[in-house]
């Protein structure tokens, strides 16, 4: 049965163009009164019109039992074929002229293999229905589960992960743009203006600047708020059909599926201001997500213990506690972190420039104390079933990782690490960055590891115990 | 040290990984140095034109202590490549060993900064097998095995042809037998 867009969908279209049109057709009336710039616009709005109008009655979805197929029929013909198996995700996402008539765009995403590709737009009901359909492969539909909600004092988070934190020069930046080209196009604006503008910025009272500065500072906050709230409203994972479904947003409301069984574990992200204030943000590793970081995402800021218990229901709980690494791993963080600004004071000596000097040789004093926290940051645990690794301080992130969802094991050592007996881990996961490293384990350690995790893998090429060595 | 405590240890001593196998072909440290050799060769021409260059036009916009010390530039980057293509090539080739045992695929790589990696082979996607030109003057080949993590895919460089192509065509096999989902 083939099936076709919702017909209030080229009313989105259009209104949308209308706006742009109106909006063009007015400066045109403006500027040459009732002339062609006028009579283009109308013909404009009314090719769109048509465009829109025959754009839907050209395109139509096929859902088969194996695979979805849109047809596109307006200029050349095309058919794209989705298989269903391939399917990793259906995204429901509607902007607010959409809300407003009851629309949804559905955007099902096929991964590398199978594409991508979109319905602009369906009712919601059919966008819930071809979700259901596409996601359960011939299961009925079980009840949904809320596992974990955003409340409303998390929002006020937002600032302490630096997110959206320049919004207010965004938005100061964009008016002014816009300003200057209005009125460029209007012709007010001349080298005059803008020279006296600038004098009379120039010679502003000190105090209004203050103000200015001050008012800037204070919206940079609040702004943040405001906007990771418009984001994140109501942000709620469920669990539903085999898939976690994060749904979040005020105005446009946006639903991400995730499948379980792609599911290959949870990172838990923070930085300094957020640990302090027992912060943290949690992500889902899976495979072939594109656009993982935005797309991935469980909770954007929660306290600690609520992001913990989110994510022993995605994937079980976080091993722990987390073991510290050796002594030795502490001095190579250190030395790690002050090499490069004090390798470029010393450089700066050489070549007699005493500024550059001072700056990178003070950088350097700073980096001792992160080179301690990012030792203090370093450990792993495993519980039989997961395996966790933690490293980074300015941005700290812990992984959790199924143990089935490993596919490798990469231990490196530098000349530096050999001689202090150390090794760094790396657990290939076919998923997130694609592999989650322990820095800087004791040697025997990483490969007991290892051979704990993984026996089959290791214990033919473990060296046969002839002696001890101590 | 803490190794008293192994509640996940392998055993009662310390486990420690041998050495895979086999070594690759010896031609490799002529294939090495041959490409150390390009490489640096001509970055040493391009500092000799730098250093020339900058030496002769007198150029204000330069500060002083910069033309001044340009012309060590050569020296210092000869000096590098000089080293990278005598003791690189043959740490390589003593470092460099791989084994396939059953169902991993166990390599060692790396001269100063050394990787072990374990793939097994139920996990791998594709094998390749590719020549460049060096490689095909001395009789070498280059495996490739990629799984669905670029951090556990591994690459064995110098081995002989046809050790390479038999390599590539049995791991190839084996991984379409024992695939399971490999993600």
């Amino acid at each position: 049965m083939s099936l076709r867009l919702h017909p209030l969908t080229f009313i989105v279209g259009a209104v949308r163009e209308l706006a742009a049109l109106l909006a063009a057709g007015a400066t045109g009336l403006l500027v040459g009164g009732m002339s062609t710039a006028f009579y283009f616009t109308l013909a404009g709005l009314a090719f769109g019109l048509v465009f829109h109008v025959a754009n839907w009655v050209t395109f139509t979805y096929v859902l088969h039992n194996d695979r979805i197929e849109l047809r596109r029929a307006l200029v050349g013909r095309s058919v794209k074929s989705i298989p269903r198996d391939r399917i990793r995700g259906v995204d429901i996402s509607a902007s607010l002229p959409h809300r407003l008539l009851g629309l949804a765009i559905v955007h099902i995403d096929a991964g590398a293999d199978g594409g991508e590709g979109e319905l602009n737009a369906v009712s919601r009901h059919e966008a819930e229905r071809l979700r259901r359909v596409l996601l359960t492969r011939d299961l009925p539909a079980p009840p949904q589960r809320v596992l974990g909600r955003m409340r409303r004092r998390w929002y006020v988070y937002a600032p302490l992960s630096g997110a959206y934190l320049l919004t207010p020069f965004a938005l100061a930046g964009s008016l002014l743009g816009t300003v200057y080209n209005l009125g460029d196009d209007l012709g007010l604006i001349t080298r005059e203006r803008v020279a006296n503008v600038g004098h009379d910025v120039v010679g502003l009272p000190t105090a209004l600047v203050l103000a200015l500065i001050i008012v800037m500072l204070v919206a940079m906050p609040v702004m943040s708020v405001i906007v990771f709230t418009l984001f994140n409203w109501d942000f709620t994972v469920r669990e539903r059909d085999g898939s976690i479904v994060a749904e979040r947003g005020l105005v446009t409301r946006r639903s991400v599926s995730l499948e379980r069984r792609r599911l290959r574990g949870v990172e838990l992200t923070d930085n300094p201001f957020e640990r302090m204030a027992g912060v943290t943000r949690l992500g889902a590793l899976i495979t072939g997500l594109g656009d993982a970081a935005h797309r991935g995402r469980l909770l954007p800021a929660a306290p600690r213990p609520a992001a913990e218990s989110l994510a022993s229901r995605v994937v079980g709980a976080i091993p722990g506690p987390l073991k510290p690494h050796p002594e030795a791993a502490r001095s190579r963080r250190v030395i790690r972190a002050v090499a490069p600004p004090a390798g470029v004071a010393v450089l700066a000596v050489l070549a007699g420039q005493p500024w550059v000097a001072y700056v990178c040789g003070a950088l350097a004093v700073l980096a001792v104390p992160l080179g301690l926290d990012r030792y203090r940051q370093l450990g792993h645990a495993t519980d039989g079933e997961r395996l966790s690794v933690r490293s980074g301080a300015l941005r700290r992130r812990q992984v959790v990782v199924e143990h089935s969802a490993i596919v490798g094991w990469r231990i490196r050592r530098t000349l530096f690490q050999r001689r202090l007996g150390l090794a760094t881990l790396f657990a290939a996961v076919g998923a997130g960055e694609g592999g989650y490293s322990a820095t800087d384990m004791s040697e025997p350690d990483a490969i007991a590891l290892a051979a704990a995790i993984t026996p089959a893998w290791l214990t033919p090429f473990l060296e046969p115990p002839k002696q001890e060595r101590t | 040290m803490r190794r008293s405590h192994h509640r996940d240890g392998g055993g009662p001593h310390p486990p420690r990984l041998r050495p895979p196998a086999h070594r690759v072909s010896p031609r490799a440290i002529a294939h090495w140095a041959i490409e150390y050799l390009l490489v640096w060769g001509l970055a040493f021409g391009l500092a000799l034109g730098v250093a020339a260059w900058l030496g002769d036009s007198g150029w204000d916009a330069l500060p002083g202590w910069l033309t001044g010390r340009v012309g060590l530039l050569p020296y210092i980057v000869g000096i590098a490549g000089l080293l990278m293509v005598t003791v690189a090539p043959v740490w390589r080739y003593r470092v460099h060993r791989w084994e396939v045992s059953a169902d991993v695929v166990y390599t060692r790589t790396g001269w100063f900064s050394r990787e072990w990696l374990l793939v097994p082979v139920g996990r791998i996607q594709t094998v390749d097998s590719k020549q460049g030109w060096i490689e095909r003057l001395l009789g070498l080949a280059t495996i490739e095995v990629n799984t669905a993590s670029h951090t556990g895919s591994s690459e064995v460089s110098g081995l002989p042809v046809d050790v390479a192509t038999r390599l590539a065509e049995d791991l190839a096999h084996r991984a379409h037998d024992l695939r399971d989902d490999a993600t």
